[in-house]
């Protein structure tokens, strides 16, 4: 990569990233991204744990132990309850999904759903909160029209933001799965049929096992996705599910209690050591399942 | 060994239909992939559906268009708009600027980076945004108290600077890199770089030739699909900006839906429509690129 | 484990407009290995998966030893079937891919294991057993696949091309193998392939298949030597192609009369199919022909000739009598005196540089 040639002029944007090249060791042109990533992701990490275990201007991990206790902690259980009903239960609807499309012979209805799929799995946040609420909230347009108020409805309960939360993560499942059931080659299903295998005995003995670590790798997927989420709960104005997310922003913005903000960090730092477990989980799987369906 | 004449009567030669099981269960398995598509169509469209018929829908009037009408000369929404479309169009410049260098690097001459580059792109991913954002809060509300004597104070006065919130663009840039990075080398995987550059820099091209003439325009569905998410990213991020304190097009129609529910719906009707606008041109264009290769 | 008969009568198969199996009639005999040749798309596989209960035909029969299993569903007939490549189960490891099939039937696990262990033993995989698919190389997992399909001792072997994936040289040793086996147990087997080497070096009879009909079946010699059609002579082998004109039953090639074998065209101008190593060549300043290119393969040499009257031709010859026939020497030749078998003429351009190409 040592070259005699002249470095670009300067002056054109495009070029210096790769103008600078030529004179480089190879991984100069790594080096803005790498300085980027450790000043604004690393200094606000430095402060986030900084400011976790700092209290009263001493190191402490009394911050810590403040966010395990109380409404903290119900807020804790209520996001993990909440992301493990809606990873498992879209898990489950999105592979059902995932098998009824790979299965159909129409291409066109597959292209349909994965370009869907692509769109709903992000389509999180404001959007998604108030097309709900316009739904099924409290004037929703199906509440009023279907009295659904007094029958005890609430979109603003643990299973209406459950609903909520599928919206966007059944999508994602599918986006998961449909590859791994594609990875299921024709050969097994023949080669077990061969060996005298029923349908049923094939899911069991080979079908399942090999796509279990795919569907596992979703619902951690999912798990993650709904347990992170913020913008979706924070436009339900008047949700009443205690959630770690909500509690976080509550205490930033002082909206509780003022100097809580270091407890906020250390609501933030079990969050992602939460999410720190779920990757440590996610990977393994995802990389015997790689093997597997290569 | 000679082929043999059919000895044995016609009858005895079925023309062999499926046992009848085998149709048993096709006909099951029809009936039930048309239930799951059906509720899954049930399920997504209808929140569609009914938020349409909420905003157009006066409780007093019936029918009305006011809600969309009203949006263009509601307070707020040119700025808030204006203000997003700004902070998207530097994040995009940022990021591509940040990330292609670096993925190019790393696919010509330091693949053992390449590890690093993504652990670094797949962690804004596993970190969620309202503790990326606590953390920076955390540096903006300490930095002026400690850096007050320092040059760095008026830098970090200034990334804060309502008019153009700089700071945004730094969360938005870390928070798109999985994206991009996805985006990039896919579009990198698709094209042997090494040999281009190679076959380009045999041929006699400059360096920044190779770059503009050759990779960028081989390249340039990756950097389409790149931008196109960036784009969505930071049309809907509401998290940072809300904790951060800034008003772009998001935290806009949150703040507006409590004097006026039918409008704020009617423009997250708008913004999701236009979510799926680009999401579609840019699927379209990604089986474009595949069936014509 | 004793072989069974395998009869194929009037079959038949559609896909759409393509017609895959176009009545298709042939018996393989107890215990014989067939090969099933043909260029892709001829329909080779499809009988084959007609066998295994994967495809039902649209008409005919597939019969085993005389009993009509056509609508025998796939997991209750009696035939091992090895996939092209990548049908190990990635979940099991290599003694639950054999004990498969004995796992499905409820077989003891100690039982089933050492039926496991005796099948690797025979497969030349004894010490592999708790390995996953995954580290194996291509060889091995067929013959864990070869394994597999002996498992549940059927009457019937089906191989679809087992060996198209893998390494040359890991191609002749397996098939080698696959052919002692095939002999140790006596078992009929189906082998399915495109590669005309491979059906002629291993199988007892080899069924030359063309757009979904057999064109000729017969011992590999019979085939080689003694082609029915010149689709069978210039699919199996290679050929040259020269300008001949007919005489009563015999053609005149070359300066030459040669008998001829087999069918005649109406015109008296036809191309007569020649062997490479039929054509005897040696070096000569006054010869007729000029030596093109020479290639070396060992133990013999392949020469491109061109005769004065511009036809191309290949000649094989032993490696130590071609020492003098660099390209550039003018050489003479002559064809070997046996019954050739000739078709319409085809041939416009030189007609050996195809063949070459194709070679």
């Amino acid at each position: 990569m040592a070259e005699t040639h002249p470095a670009a002029p300067a002056g054109l944007p495009v070029r210096t990233g790769g103008g600078n090249r030529p004179r480089s060791t190879g991984w100069t042109g790594a080096l803005p991204l790498l300085a980027f990533v450790a000043l604004a992701f690393g200094i606000p990490t430095v402060a986030l744990l900084g400011g976790a275990f700092t209290a009263d201007g001493a190191p402490s991990t009394a911050n810590l132990t403040a966010s395990l206790q109380g409404a903290y902690l119900t807020a804790l259980i209520g996001s993990v309850k909440l992301s493990a009903v809606v990873a498992i239960g879209g898990a489950v609807a999105g592979t059902f999904l995932a098998q009824a499309v790979v299965t159909s012979r129409f291409r066109a209805l597959r292209e349909a759903v994965l370009t869907a799929s692509g769109v709903l799995a992000n389509f999180g946040g404001v959007p998604l909160a108030f097309a709900w609420t316009a739904t099924l909230g409290n004037s929703g347009v199906l509440t009023t029209r279907l009295a659904l108020g007094e029958h005890g409805w609430s979109l603003y309960s643990f299973w209406g933001l459950a609903l909520v939360y599928l919206y966007f993560s059944v999508p994602l499942m599918v986006l998961v799965v449909v590859p791994a059931l594609d990875g299921l080659r024709p050969q097994w299903r023949e080669a077990a049929q061969n060996n005298g295998a029923s349908a049923w005995q094939f899911w069991r003995y080979v079908g399942i096992p090999v796509l279990t670590p795919s569907l596992l790798g979703g619902v951690v997927l999912l798990f993650g996705g709904a347990f992170a989420a913020y913008a979706t709960a924070a436009a339900m104005v008047g949700t009443v599910v205690p959630l770690v997310t909500l509690q976080i922003a509550d205490a930033l913005t002082g909206n509780v209690l003022i100097g809580h903000e270091n407890v906020a960090l250390a609501l933030s730092f079990d969050m992602i050591m939460v999410a720190g477990l779920v990757m440590a989980v996610y990977l393994p799987l995802q990389r015997r399942s790689a093997r597997w369906l290569r | 060994m000679a082929p043999l004449t059919p000895a044995v009567p016609a009858a005895a030669v079925p023309a062999a239909a499926p046992p009848a099981g085998r149709q048993g269960r096709a006909r099951r398995v029809r009936v039930w992939r048309g239930v799951v598509l059906a509720a899954a169509a049930l399920y997504f469209l209808t929140p569609l559906i009914t938020s349409f018929v909420f905003t157009v829908n006066d409780p007093v009037r019936g029918f009305t268009l006011d809600a969309y009408l009203e949006i263009f000369s509601a307070e707020g929404f040119v700025q808030s708009l204006l203000l997003s479309l700004g902070l998207a169009a530097a994040t995009i410049v940022v990021v591509l600027l940040l990330t292609l260098p670096a993925m190019l690097a790393v696919r010509l001459s330091a693949p053992r980076l390449r590890p690093v580059l993504e652990v670094i792109c797949t962690l804004p991913l596993v970190v969620p945004p309202i503790t990326f954002v606590a953390g920076i809060s955390t540096v903006l509300r300490w930095g002026p108290d400690h850096l007050a004597a320092t040059p760095f104070y008026q830098t970090i006065i200034a990334v804060q600077n309502p008019a153009f919130p700089a700071v945004l663009v730094i969360a938005y840039v870390v928070l798109a890199l999985p994206f991009v990075y996805r985006s990039l080398d896919a579009g990198l995987g698709a094209i042997d770089v090494r040999t281009l550059v190679e076959a380009a820099r045999n041929c006699g091209a400059s360096w920044p030739h190779v770059l503009l003439r050759v990779i960028i325009p081989n390249l340039r569905a990756g950097l389409a699909s790149a931008s196109f998410l960036t784009l969505a990213l930071v049309l809907g991020e509401y998290t940072v900006a809300r904790l951060l304190g800034y008003q772009p097009f998001p935290v806009w129609i949150v703040t507006i839906s409590g004097s006026n529910a039918a409008m704020s719906v009617a423009v997250s009707i708008f913004s999701l429509l236009f979510a799926w606008l680009l999401l579609l041109v840019l699927s379209t264009a990604g089986t474009r690129k595949r069936s014509g290769s | 484990m004793n072989g069974a008969r395998v009869e194929f009568r009037g079959l038949r198969r559609t896909f759409g407009a393509t017609v895959a199996l176009d009545g298709l009639d042939l018996t393989v005999e107890p215990g014989t290995l067939i090969a099933l040749l043909g260029p892709s798309g001829c329909g080779k596989t499809t009988a084959l998966r007609c066998v295994a209960g994967f495809e039902h035909p649209d008409a005919g029969a597939v019969l085993l030893d005389g009993k009509d299993i056509t609508r025998v569903p796939a997991n209750r007939r009696d035939a091992g079937m090895v996939f092209q490549s990548y049908s190990l189960f990635p979940n099991l490891n290599v003694y639950d891919n054999v004990a498969f099939g004995l796992r499905v039937r409820k077989v003891p696990a100690a039982k089933r294991r050492a039926r496991a262990a005796e099948l690797l033993e025979l497969v030349g995989l004894p010490a592999h057993g708790e390995r996953y698919p995954h580290q194996l190389s291509g060889g091995q997992q067929q013959r864990v696949a070869l394994a597999r399909a002996l498992a549940l001792e059927p009457r019937v072997l089906l191989l679809d091309e087992p060996l198209s994936a893998l390494d040359a040289k890991v191609r002749v040793a397996l098939r080698e193998e696959i052919r002692r086996l095939q002999l140790s147990l006596g078992i009929t087997t189906i082998f399915v392939t495109h590669d005309q080497e491979e059906a002629l070096s291993v199988a007892d009879q080899v069924a030359v298949l063309r757009s979904g009909r057999l064109e000729q079946v017969g011992a590999p010699a019979e085939v080689y030597d003694r082609p029915a059609t010149p689709f069978v002579a210039e699919f199996v082998g290679t050929m040259n192609r020269l300008p001949g004109r007919l005489d009563g039953q015999e053609v005149e090639v070359a300066g030459q009369r040669l008998p001829v074998h087999g069918e005649t065209p109406g015109t008296p101008e036809v191309d007569v199919l020649v062997r490479p190593e039929t054509v005897l060549v040696t070096a000569a300043y006054d010869g007729e022909a000029v030596v093109l290119t020479s290639s070396f393969r060992g133990a013999s040499v392949r020469l491109l000739l061109r005769t004065d009257d511009g036809t191309e031709l290949l000649a094989d010859l032993p490696a130590h009598d071609a020492a003098r026939l660099a390209p550039g020497q003018r050489a003479g030749f002559r064809l070997v005196q046996r019954p050739v078998l000739v078709g319409p003429r085809t041939t416009v351009s030189p007609p050996a540089t195809a063949t070459a190409a194709a070679d």
